[in-house]
């Protein structure tokens, strides 16, 4: 204990102090949080609503939107076949890359975290998972067409090689396309909040798995992949919402012959259809809501965030 | 508690030597721990010792030589087949299992039943008072509870080496003062080896059959605490172990086993019981702060003192049944007196006082080196 600590006497002044900033906080709190609330409600809150009520609203042949309370939208995309099959296509989609972008996301940490001892080699590496990012969208879709086209990379190589004789023709505008595309295009969304998580992992917890006779499997099972939940549940989250929401991957891959739920809402607008497309869009939303309040349900992200 | 395992848990360190690129961590180290003993490796940070107890537990390969245990060599051999467990500084505990999966977890990866691993999980929890907290998680518990989880999950490997990585730095002094009285019990109790790294000198001293005390990768002095307390090989584990005082001096003749010793400021020396100095040598020697006797110097009168020296009081520092007193002394970096508390109150010093400090000659212990004088940054005070 040190001679003249604060534990004899009290210091009535610095009561008094913060009894004065006690005064003035209540409305500071407020004054803090208007700029994002201004911006949240601006951009996300008036947009949202104002489609929530265009969905009810009636179209009109010719003369357009007509202010009403309607059904009528949503009847219309809850009975049409198109619309069942579109939505069950891009959750198929969701499923397939959400699976194939989940291991390759989780390999590729592991191998960042875990394996490359020195830090800079590391973020070099992370850096490198970028590059598809230094160009726009549209570019790196297309520049899949030289590599799977019918006379494409590929092709070429197999056919050359003496291993086919005809070019292999689902490699370019067909499903398998537009997974691919999928993947290249939404991998790091995955990689960077897997490696997040990964990253805080002590590392001491590893070298205590392997003391208790832990194989490298068994590491991986039962402390990394337990431990690297929050990452694959945030990544999950923005690969399904990424896909769920696309129309142009969809078209541009399968040269037209896929369509995803968004493209339906694209329909809708260039017939200048908005109350449907307004309640297709809600429908989209609820859809990806559920999916979400679904993975967060399995992992309390909130909780392993705090950690 | 029987003992865990009967296998000599002998551990022997064989020309050992780590390196991390161009650094150095550990020189070309020989060092034979008996089995069943209590061993603490002691030291600055940075000095290599939990290093080389990341080898013995087998998460750092040696660059070069050998370490046994009993009679195998098991460099190259993953932690479980060497009869190693270790207890880590930060835990280790996992945080997404309850504390009952966590000490169950050797028995999961070793495939036994769940009912079987919980049972013997709840047992080894029992032993260390912790079965009402088993369904708690890590985060859910103190430091202290915390530690004890963490042994229990080394034990329950049945181990014949339980490695400790500073155990006890992350408690607060009641705690630690506790565990560390546990820890010793424990291993008495179990007869197997501990090896237990630290840079605390009481607790090396509290704990250790052995005391290995290093220095910049190298062993200075491994031997009983008494000894290393007592009779310092070094200038630098008589410095580190904070209860000397070193000083230099060069022989200038012998008689009957008396060395007689003329210092830098010409201050006589006297060592007694030391017959192989020569006329001529320079040598250092300690005196523990405890055998110093201080008095308010006198009007320089007569002949130089001989084992006396002059210097003024740079601080005074009560610490209960003594009282450390600093003294400058021109020529040397430090040099304290531990007096008596009672001792000290008869006849009060205060800061900016001359005094003069004696000792007998009989309690001069001449080290292996000559002090270069080095000041140890992290020499206890």
């Amino acid at each position: 204990m040190t001679i003249g600590g604060g534990s004899g006497r009290r210091h009535p002044p610095a009561f008094r102090l913060s009894e004065n900033m006690n005064s003035r906080s209540t409305a500071l709190p407020y004054l803090q949080v208007t700029p994002l609330a201004v911006v949240l409600i601006l951009f996300f809150a008036v947009p949202v609503a104002l489609v929530l009520v265009v969905s009810f609203f009636r179209y009109q042949m010719l003369v357009g939107i007509v202010p009403d309370f309607t059904l009528k939208n949503y009847a219309d995309i809850l009975t049409n076949q198109t619309n069942w099959r579109l939505y069950y296509s891009t959750l198929k989609f969701a499923v397939i890359v959400l699976a194939i972008t989940g291991v390759l996301g989780f390999w590729i940490s592991y191998f960042l975290v875990f394996h490359v001892r020195n830090l800079v080699t590391a973020i070099a590496l992370f850096l490198v998972c970028t590059v598809p990012f230094w160009t726009s969208n549209i570019i790196r879709m297309i520049s899949w067409r030289p590599v799977l086209g019918r006379e494409g990379l590929i092709n070429q190589a197999l056919v050359g090689g003496g291993i086919i004789d005809q070019p292999i023709e689902w490699l370019l505008y067909s499903d398998f396309a537009v997974v691919v595309a999928y993947v290249h295009l939404y991998t790091l969304f995955m990689i960077v909040p897997i490696f997040n998580s990964m990253a805080r992992i002590d590392k001491s917890l590893l070298e205590a798995a392997i003391d208790a006779g832990a194989t490298r499997w068994g590491v991986i099972w039962n402390v990394v992949l337990p431990l690297s939940k929050t990452g694959l549940a945030l990544g999950a989250l923005f690969v399904v919402t990424l896909v769920m929401g696309d129309f142009s991957v969809v078209t541009v891959m399968s040269g037209g012959l896929s369509g995803s739920a968004a493209s339906a809402i694209f329909n809708d607008l260039q017939f200048l259809n908005y109350p449907r497309a307004a309640a297709n869009a809600v429908v989209l939303l609820v859809v990806v809501l559920l999916i979400a309040s679904a993975i967060f349900r399995l992992v309390d992200v909130r909780k392993e965030l705090v950690r | 508690m029987q003992a865990l395992n009967s296998e000599s848990g002998e551990i022997r360190l064989v020309n050992l030597t780590k390196k991390f690129g161009e650094t150095v961590a550990v020189k070309d180290i020989n060092l034979t721990i008996p089995h069943g003993s209590y061993c603490c490796l002691l030291g600055p940070s940075g000095c290599g010792k939990t290093t080389i107890l990341r080898m013995i537990a087998g998460h750092e390969t040696p660059s070069s030589g050998e370490i046994f245990i009993g009679e195998n060599m098991v460099v190259g051999l993953p932690p479980v087949q060497r009869g190693t467990a270790m207890m880590f500084q930060s835990y280790a505990l996992f945080p997404h299992l309850s504390i009952r999966d966590n000490v169950a977890f050797y028995l999961k990866m070793r495939g036994v039943a769940k009912e079987e691993r919980r049972r013997q999980a709840d047992e080894m929890l029992e032993r260390v008072q912790l079965a009402h907290l088993r369904d708690r998680m890590p985060a859910q518990l103190s430091g202290g509870q915390q530690q004890r989880v963490a042994l229990a999950r080394s034990l329950i490997t049945n181990p014949r080496v339980l490695l400790l990585d500073e155990p006890l730095s992350a408690l607060d002094e009641f705690l630690r003062l506790q565990m560390r009285g546990e820890l010793k019990a424990l291993q008495n109790e179990l007869g197997i080896t501990f090896v237990h790294v630290t840079h605390t000198q009481p607790e090396a001293i509290a704990l250790a059959d052995m005391v290995v005390v290093m220095d910049n990768g190298r062993i200075d002095q491994a031997a009983s605490a008494r000894e290393i307390f007592n009779t310092p090989a070094t200038p630098y584990v008589a410095r580190f172990m904070g209860a000397q005082n070193v000083m230099t001096g060069t022989v200038q003749g012998m008689s009957n086993g008396v060395a007689f010793l003329k210092g830098a400021q010409g201050v006589s020396f006297e060592i007694a019981g030391k017959r192989d100095l020569k006329a001529g040598d320079t040598v250092s020697f300690a005196v523990r702060r405890d055998r110093i006797a201080t008095h308010r110097r006198a009007k320089a009168s007569g002949p130089q003192p001989v084992n006396a020296i002059v210097g003024r009081i740079d601080a005074i520092e009560y610490q209960g049944n003594f009282v450390k007193v600093s003294i400058d002394v021109p020529g040397l970096d430090s040099f304290v007196a531990n007096v008596p508390d009672a001792e000290y109150f008869v006849e009060p010093i205060k800061p900016g006082d001359e005094v003069t400090a004696s000792w007998n000659r009989e309690q001069a212990h001449v080290l292996d080196e000559v002090d270069t004088g080095s000041s140890d940054p992290y020499a206890a005070s």
